[in-house]
């Protein structure tokens, strides 16, 4: 029976190949393991993320690292990370929201692994979360759209309405709404943050419907500003400065990470062991994320103004949540003069904005 | 509700029932070839993912779509050739053998296109018809699009032409029927088994191709997201009839497009629900006309239904 | 009533014989019966895919040699490893069982993923219901209701097929995709946890409906439930008359029918068994592995199992063996990814090489028996 023989044969050859290979060294100074939803090449947010990993590993040479693609956000990806920290890793970067409650299990198993997750809200003793504050750029970016749009509608893609996203939206609306108060934002949810011929059609449906600007929290900003593109109406990219990629003159402006610097200082601290677990949400000065170049429809004006909004954000002078803030059923949220308590409204916001409407509960 | 809300609703439904439901619509039609000459092919979701992937790929690499769609359909029958290999010349179940194929496709794709997730390419044209397209409300639905759309008829119609009004397409069909009295009336089922196969993955690889080079123009691992299996749903939904398949991809197009430009109108509906409809409505169908339907299957693939192939 | 056409010589139908080694009444050896055959021809084919895949790694620039090493050490070598292959073994043994048992009866049952999602989604609601209850009532509930799920979901293909209305294959084939759409339903609104950021899952099951895991890794309780099911399929289909009867339908339906077998209620039945079978895979998936309901709870079980059930000859012996087999295989993916820089879904290749060599070699074999 020649399958017999054949079988025999090979599976001895596989085995002896296994243990005559010698084992690989690996002398790095600190492995660290990352995990993505999408792919890195998305030009959106995984790209950022695995830009921002590059950057640390040009700063600090000697690092290894070691990412994984496409890992769905279920417990599978616990052994994903089980595999990185089985291959040495000390840092794990979970790099998408729905890591969160695996990332807590494999914590718990090693005590002895640092992770940081992106916009997390629960923390562990080895468990950190980061995030940026792209509301003020996000407002600015509603100042861009509020001037350029011809007919005040605004539109939203999102892949889940979780309150990083909808504290988003709310600055971009308030935005609008302080250059332009006949400005109205619709959004649409995706229910998850990859699927181009969703983001396609919404895009068509947002259009169809008199929307001129659109802008997006999905994955991968190509398809929504590829498409925009095509029905020839405006868009703005956000989580990659790369974004400006996929576009065309229709381009206004964006928002893009900038996490190099960051992922270098947690590497330092985790190497030092002078690493904690903390919520570490950068602000506009921080340097986490930037504003796109501008496109050609934008006009001095605008930069202009956008320029002294800047300022003024950084100074403190300017508040995008001061005061009195209503959402969309008149309901007061943010009384007189006060100014929200942005950490809160990251992890809790579960309304919009006056004027944005959309399906979000 | 103004009448001018209700028609522009209708008007983004139906746009949008055409542009999701014509990949689906393409892979049906090649389906239903494959079928009538007696063979399942459950891998067809792997047959339109190599046809978006090889489209991508060589849209992105010569910046010509037309060229793209081209390799696309040819992708698409190669892949269906190596189902031939397995089903006909091995004689191996075909279930088994569609599904192996789509396992193949999903990992053959994901190597080939990984390089190229995040490109940018010319995708196909958006065309329209100088006169007609500026008739209200019909014009820009009917008379605007790609060109997958303005074929889409005529593709239909001739593989009715192909099937049913020539002589090749009654020995297909005798095939699909019986292999046996096929054989014994001189013609070769293998033969034309294959020849159904090519054309069909040729219509399979057109429809994915039609998902990376107009639709959505990316390429992501996996990105027809279950159309396949929808398609082969649909030529049975369609009683194996090349047109009829028009209507089964518009209501399935149309129901992924309803739901967003319910959205888009901030119009509560849950959308899983709506997507469950078409699935239900397939069943319904099938169960209300199912006897019928039963008669108008070509008789060779009852022994596929039936697990004995 | 139904009609059931007679098998043919390569069908699902006429599988591999139960006792592995029983040729003509004597035990010949277990390396020469068919079963040993049949791993053997698995092993043949596992190798040449191997081949085949090194020369596509080659092609992309890859270091093929590397890349096994890789895969094979941390799967195989590590003690998580090897863990995470049982892990993945336990639901494809009950999902391929859901193929068999209806296969045996000459049914085609596709819908492996929906009965899944069925099974999972009653349990998780009765896991969320009854919070208060104890682990060894809650646990048993919850096992029973994923038998229900699962089992109910089969259960309209199978009245449809009986009563000669509706073929199977495409019956099950739909559902599973209104069975997806059913969880996430659920999972985005009535379900969806108000403590997890509006995200699409479920609250976190309490400590009493989650399934006990032997050890530090995550191999869990569900591994007795499959070898149960394996051991009970093999003992009725083996040793009791209904088990003779069902595969009397299976070999030949006309001389079945004949005989006086009730041919409907064993369509039903082998079905509903079957997607029972299946909606305890996703019991054990959903309470011990997730430990909530989510969208995504499996990565194709149901499809994987079908080939692994296919495989295995519908033998709920070797369907043990295929599905390590085939653990092994969708276990080694990750090793791929974080070593080679290859997609996840790389890994598919080298297991769809593998089936496209079985295929082959066994259509070669059946010709040269002709």
């Amino acid at each position: 029976m020649r399958f017999r023989w054949f079988s025999l044969l090979s599976s001895a050859g596989i085995v002896a190949a296994l243990f005559l290979t010698p084992a690989q060294a690996q002398t790095a100074t600190l492995v660290v393991g990352a995990l993505h939803v999408g792919s890195v090449n998305d030009n959106g947010y995984n790209q950022a993320m695995h830009e921002g990993l590059l950057n640390m590993q040009a700063n600090l040479p000697g690092i290894r690292v070691i990412e994984a693609e496409q890992v769905p956000e279920s417990a599978d990806s616990e052994r994903v990370m089980e595999n990185m920290v089985a291959q040495g890793a000390k840092l794990v970067f979970p790099q998408s929201f729905g890591y969160l409650d695996p990332a807590l299990n494999v914590a718990q198993r090693h005590p002895d692994v640092i992770f940081e997750h992106p916009a997390g809200y629960k923390q562990a003793a080895n468990l950190g979360t980061f995030w940026s504050d792209t509301t003020s750029f996000e407002y600015l970016m509603g100042q861009v759209a509020g001037r350029t749009t011809k007919t005040n509608k605004l539109g939203w893609i999102i892949g889940f309405p979780i309150p990083n996203i909808l504290t988003s939206i709310n600055a971009f609306q308030l935005g609008a709404l302080s250059v332009n108060p006949k400005a109205v934002t619709q959004v649409i949810v995706d229910n998850t943050w990859v699927d181009p011929a969703k983001e396609a059609e919404a895009v068509n449906a947002l259009a169809d419907n008199g929307v001129d600007v659109v802008t997006m929290i999905v994955d991968s900003p190509s398809t929504v500003i590829q498409t925009a593109e095509a029905r020839g109406i405006m868009s703005m990219g956000f989580h990659c400065l790369c974004a400006q990629n996929a576009a065309g003159d229709h381009w206004l402006t964006g928002v893009g990470f900038t996490w190099g610097p960051l992922f270098t200082r947690m590497a330092q601290q985790v190497m030092d062991g002078t690493w904690k677990s903390t919520n570490d949400v950068g602000n506009l000065a921080s340097g986490y994320a930037a504003l796109a170049p501008y496109g050609p429809l934008v006009s001095e004006d605008t930069r202009a103004l956008v320029d002294t909004s800047k300022a003024t954000l950084i100074s403190g002078e300017l508040q995008v949540f001061r005061g009195p803030i209503y959402d969309n059923s008149g309901r007061l949220r943010v009384p007189d003069g006060q100014i929200a308590n942005f950490e809160e409204l990251l992890n809790s916001t579960d309304w919009l904005v006056q004027g944005a409407t959309g399906q979000i509960s | 509700m103004t009448w001018a809300t209700v028609l522009s609703f209708i008007q983004g439904v139906a746009s949008g029932a055409i542009r999701s439901g014509a990949s689906i619509f393409y892979a049906a039609l090649g389906e239903v070839i494959v079928q009538r000459a007696g063979i399942v092919n459950l891998g067809l979701e792997g047959c339109m993912l190599v046809g978006a992937c090889a489209g991508f790929i060589v849209a992105s690499r010569t910046g010509n779509p037309y060229v793209a769609l081209l390799v696309a359909a040819v992708a698409g029958g190669a892949f269906n050739l190596v189902l031939g290999l397995l089903v006909i010349t091995r004689r191996a179940n075909q279930l088994a053998s569609g599904l192996t194929l789509l396992f193949l496709a999903y990992g053959l794709t994901s190597i080939l296109g990984a390089d190229y997730v995040g490109k940018r390419i010319n995708g196909l044209q958006q065309l329209s018809i100088p006169l007609l397209v500026d008739i209200p409300v019909v014009g820009p639905v009917l008379f605007q699009g790609d060109v997958l759309w303005f074929t889409m008829l005529p593709a239909a119609g001739c593989v009715w032409w192909l099937l049913y009004r020539t002589r090749w397409g009654l020995s297909l069909r005798t095939v699909g029927e019986s292999r046996v009295v096929a054989y014994a009336s001189g013609l070769s089922p293998r033969s034309l088994q294959y020849q159904a196969l090519f054309i069909g993955g040729l219509l399979g690889g057109v429809g994915g191709a039609q998902l990376s080079l107009s639709y959505a123009r990316v390429w992501i691992e996996q990105m027809t997201a279950g159309r396949g299996f929808i398609a082969v749903a649909l030529v049975i939904f369609a009683s194996w009839h090349p047109v009829r398949a028009i209507a089964g991809g518009l209501l399935f197009g149309g129901a992924i497009a309803f739901q967003l430009q319910l959205q888009a109108r901030n119009a509560s509906v849950s959308p899983f629900l709506l997507d469950m409809l078409p699935y239900v409505l397939t069943i319904a169908v099938l169960l209300i006309w199912g006897r019928n339907r039963q008669y108008q299957m070509p008789q060779g693939l009852s022994s596929v239904f039936e697990g004995t192939d | 009533m139904a009609e059931v056409m007679p098998a043919a010589a390569d069908s699902l139908a006429a599988p591999q014989p139960l006792i592995p080694g029983a040729v003509d009444g004597a035990v010949t050896g277990w390396w020469r019966s068919p079963a040993g055959i049949a791993v053997a021809r698995f092993v043949t084919a596992l190798v040449l895919a191997l081949i085949g895949f090194a020369i596509v790694l080659l092609l992309q620039g890859r270091n093929p040699v590397d890349a096994y090493t890789n895969m094979f050490s941390v799967t195989l070598g590590t003690a998580f490893g090897r863990s995470e292959v049982v892990v993945k073994a336990i639901p494809l043994m009950l999902c391929a069982l859901a193929v068999a048992l209806p296969a045996r009866v000459g049914l085609v049952n596709v819908g492996g993923e929906g009965q899944l999602y069925l099974g999972a989604w009653l349990a998780s609601g009765v896991a969320l219901t009854f919070t208060d209850l104890s682990i060894w009532v809650l646990l048993p509930l919850m096992l029973v209701a994923s038998i229900v799920g699962g089992g109910l979901w089969a259960l309209v293909p199978a009245v449809l097929r009986a009563k000669g209305w509706l073929n199977e294959t495409i019956s099950t084939l739909l559902l599973n995709y209104v069975a997806v759409l059913l969880v996430q339903f659920f999972v985005f609104g009535a379900w969806k946890d108000p403590k997890s950021a509006n995200f699409p899952q479920s609250p976190q099951f309490v400590a009493a409906a989650r399934l006990p895991t032997f050890g530090a890794e995550r191999i869990h309780a569900g591994l007795i439930f499959a070898l149960v099911a394996v051991a009970v399929m093999f003992f009725i289909l083996r040793q009791t008359r209904w088990g003779f009867e069902m595969r009397a339908i299976g070999g030949n339906p006309e001389a079945a029918r004949r005989a006086g077998i009730r041919i409907g209620t064993y369509i039903v039945l082998a079905l509903v068994i079957g997607g029972a079978l299946a909606g305890i895979a996703g019991f054990g998936e959903v309470s011990a592995i997730q430990g909530r309901l989510r969208p995504e709870i499996s990565p194709g079980y149901g499809f994987i199992g079908f080939l692994v059930s296919w495989l295995a000859g519908h033998n709920p012996l070797l369907v043990v063996v295929m599905s390590l087999l085939l653990g092994v295989l969708t276990a080694s993916g990750d090793s791929l990814q974080i070593s080679q820089h290859l997609p996840f879904a790389s890994v598919n290749l080298l297991m769809a090489l593998t089936l496209v060599m079985v295929l082959v070699l066994r259509g070669r074999a059946q010709e040269a028996t002709r």
